[in-house]
């Protein structure tokens, strides 16, 4: 190894013998045997069918071909899409409302408030899981008791048994759960929002609607593609919420009305021990988040260019 | 301070190089030699149960002179990961228990991919093939080899509110079959206030069907899966029983409410609001810790029969003890396996703490077995559960025991889905599309575990 450094045109300097690669082995190697080689591994495994890590059967695509004409999957899919709707038809939206309500209120109600939207999202999905399940409880639970006394309605109702209110149950709590967190980054994007154009708009007469669609939003489109983007992503991973509000029945819930992808790829690739079927799911998960985020990053340069 | 200046790569190079040496230099400073594997590791995943083998266990370590290591684990971690474990070939405990319904998780695939130690030849040259309940072995078994020692029977009664039922002149020596206790059911499940809300009801249901439809299934000798591990309750029998409890727990003349557990249990039973309750021997302890408030208002009663003279009782749950194929001491562990869950110097003082039936018929003789239970009425109640426990049916394993499981559950909610909206025009033939659809959706699962079995597709 030489002593000597030549100069880069830039005038950065250029190793040269094999020291600069010692130093960088740690990390090639750490991110070879912990990313790449699971990696490379998770696509062999999807064309095989295993149990666990000892016996596999190379299979082609048939794990493909079963999940696309197995109709537990496609309900998991369905299930998991009308999640992530909701995210962001009706999540999403509800963030914001709270958001601008906290930006129009004084400091010290912003950050009061601030903390006891976000509070939720301390305590972890496991736990909101299971002390939602307690709130469900026909008759006793408190979200049964509130139902009937302001709509005369839902003391008996079963949202964790019948098939159609399970997934307005999993809603609900994921409201509770995730409403507060995305607040938080609307809430930081309504505070650069430039002031002075909003003023303008005032003084031209736009109604506050207005002013929101054309002037707010539009100023704050890049936290706003993220946020979208990443509730997606998040919606399609949901899996601790279901499985713990419906744990009697691996979160599949009555008539698979809880299902979601995440919830089919543990149980087929952890509790039946095919590795193999839970790999092609993931990969069908993979594509899916891929494709709708780049749908969304194309409309959002679409957004940016009108 | 020259060497560093003089380090050819910069400091930053340097400064790494010198943690990356500490670091190592620490970790092997501080790394202690690791303690010797005691003879047994023995995992178990119920308070009681650790209790009570860590106090059987030093008598076992005295006699054979070897030093036993037991072990508390949550339930779903040691599943997953003591099956990954055995598959892996890293190392395992030597015995685990493990709940009913999870053999077919252990025994996926072929034969010799199962980690677990035959225990057949061992069962029958000990003879204690005889001395058990035979069904008890059934959820143990596949492929026709016993793979764990069963540690319970846990045949079903029901608990009921004893005060309240006498105060409605309710008999229940004459609750002798469903259709009598329906009938009762039908008169004390009503709205008591006045207000369209249903105050009092006869039975704890499941609104989904899911376990309290299996107790009901083995009750009638129904199954999900045969002994051949195919899938069996696609039948008319099963059929007849979707219908019944559909009428039961969502008919215009319905007698069951859904409970739930923990809390609602004690709230619906305190409140008189549901009068009978499931009681596996393993709940009948529950109902006392968790409600001690209604001792003496209780009482037992074997499950009313599908016909006059028929079975009385069926089966909720289970615990085996599985040796793993890796042990090194098979012959000690298996010892050990028969020193917990049958020597009959424990289980007397054990069913006190559990109420647990053990299996071992010789132990039902025992002093303790025969004792008035207060909660109970001072009901006996431990010769009422060895009464009923030869009558427990028995309940067979397959690799997709799961999958049976939301089968059945999915065809129950799917026809309660055409219940609400048809009533009971056409029922029975969509219970029966529904229960077929089920069956060949488990089948074809079933299907890719054969491939998995043959080796190829």
């Amino acid at each position: 190894m030489s002593g000597k450094v030549p100069q880069r045109p830039s005038g950065r300097p250029r190793y040269k013998g094999k020291a600069p690669y010692l130093f960088l082995s740690p990390y090639i190697v750490l991110t070879a045997v912990f990313f790449l080689v699971p990696f490379v591994n998770a696509i062999l495994l999807a064309f095989y069918e295993t149990n666990g890590p000892r016996s596999r059967v190379f299979v082609g695509l048939a794990n493909f071909v079963f999940l696309f004409t197995d109709s537990v999957f496609r309900r998991a899919l369905f299930n998991t899409t009308v999640f992530a709707l909701v995210s962001v038809f009706i999540q999403l939206p509800l963030s914001m409302a709270l958001a601008m309500l906290l930006n129009s209120g004084g400091d010290r109600v912003k950050g009061f408030f601030r903390l006891v939207f976000f509070s939720p999202n301390l305590v972890g999905q496991v736990l909101v899981g299971i002390v939602f399940s307690v709130l469900f409880t026909p008759r006793y639970g408190l979200v049964n008791r509130a139902f009937q006394m302001v709509l005369r309605w839902g003391l008996e109702a079963r949202w964790l048994s019948e098939p159609r209110l399970i997934m307005p149950a999993i809603v609900l709590t994921s409201l509770w759960l995730w409403v507060g967190f995305n607040m938080i980054y609307f809430l930081a994007a309504l505070q650069t929002v430039d002031k002075t154009l909003q003023e303008a708009a005032r003084i031209d007469g736009a109604s506050p609607w207005q002013i929101f669609w054309h002037v707010t939003l539009p100023s704050m489109r890049h936290v706003v593609i993220f946020v979208v983007i990443m509730s997606v992503i998040g919606s399609y991973q949901l899996f601790e919420l279901p499985l713990t509000l419906l744990s009697e029945s691996y979160g599949y819930g009555a008539d698979d009305a809880g299902l979601t992808l995440i919830t089919y790829l543990n149980y087929n690739a952890f509790r039946c021990g095919d590795l193999g079927l839970g790999s092609a799911v993931g990969w069908v998960v993979a594509l899916i988040i891929f494709a709708i985020s780049l749908v969304q990053i194309r409309l959002g340069r679409i957004a940016e260019e009108d | 301070m020259r060497f560093v200046s003089n380090f050819p790569y910069g400091r930053a190079p340097l400064w790494l190089l010198v943690i990356a040496i500490v670091s190592l230099g620490l970790r092997v400073a501080t790394s202690r030699r690791r303690e010797a594997r005691p003879d047994l590791v023995v995992v178990t995943h119920t308070e009681a149960q650790f209790d009570a083998y860590r106090k059987a266990i030093p008598r076992f370590e005295r006699e054979h002179g070897v030093k036993v290591q037991l072990q508390f684990a949550n339930w779903a971690s040691l599943q997953a990961r003591l099956q990954n474990a055995i598959l892996a070939g890293t190392e395992v405990p030597d015995l685990a228990e493990v709940f009913a319904g999870s053999l077919g998780f252990f025994t996926r695939g072929p034969v010799e991919d199962i980690g677990l130690l035959d225990m057949t030849d061992r069962l029958h040259s000990d003879g204690l093939d005889k001395r058990l309940v035979e069904s008890r072995l059934s959820l143990w078994s596949t492929r026709g080899r016993v793979y764990a020692l069963p540690h319970d029977v846990h045949p079903v009664m029901l608990a009921y509110r004893r005060d309240l039922v006498e105060a409605l002149g309710i008999d229940v020596s004459k609750l002798d079959t469903w259709d009598k206790f329906v009938e009762v059911g039908r008169q004390v499940s009503r709205d008591l206030d006045g207000d369209g809300v249903i105050d009092r009801y006869m039975l704890d249901m499941r609104y989904d069907g899911n376990w309290a439809l299996q107790v009901l299934l083995f009750q009638r000798g129904g199954q999900i899966f045969d002994q051949q591990g195919e899938v069996a309750f696609a039948t008319e029998d099963t059929a007849q029983l979707v219908l019944w409890y559909l009428r039961q727990a969502r008919g215009p003349q319905r007698i069951g409410y859904e409970c739930g557990w923990g809390q609602p249990v004690v709230k619906a039973l305190t409140d008189g609001l549901v009068l009978f309750h499931w009681a596996p021997d393993w709940r009948s302890w529950i109902f006392a810790d968790e409600a001690p408030g209604l001792s003496g208002k209780m009482a037992l009663m074997p499950l009313p029969a599908w016909t006059p003279g028929g079975r009385r009782t069926s089966t909720w749950g289970g615990t085996g003890l599985m040796i793993m194929k890796q042990t090194r001491h098979p012959d000690l562990a298996w010892a050990l396996a028969k020193h917990l869950y049958f020597d009959t110097a424990e289980l007397g003082e054990r069913f006190l703490l559990t109420n647990i039936l053990p299996p071992l018929k010789d132990a039902w003789n025992l002093p303790e077995f025969d004792k008035p239970f207060p909660y109970y009425s001072n009901q006996r109640i431990g010769q009422m559960y060895a009464a009923l426990a030869p009558e427990a049916p028995p309940v067979y394993s397959s690799p997709v025991d799961d999958a049976g499981r939301l089968g059945l559950d999915r065809a129950f909610n799917r026809s309660a889905e055409y219940y609400a909206r048809h009533g009971e025009a056409g029922l029975l033939e969509e219970i029966r599309a529904q229960l077929a659809a089920a069956a060949a959706d488990v089948r074809r699962l079933a299907g890719r575990e054969r491939i998995l079995v043959k080796g190829t597709l």
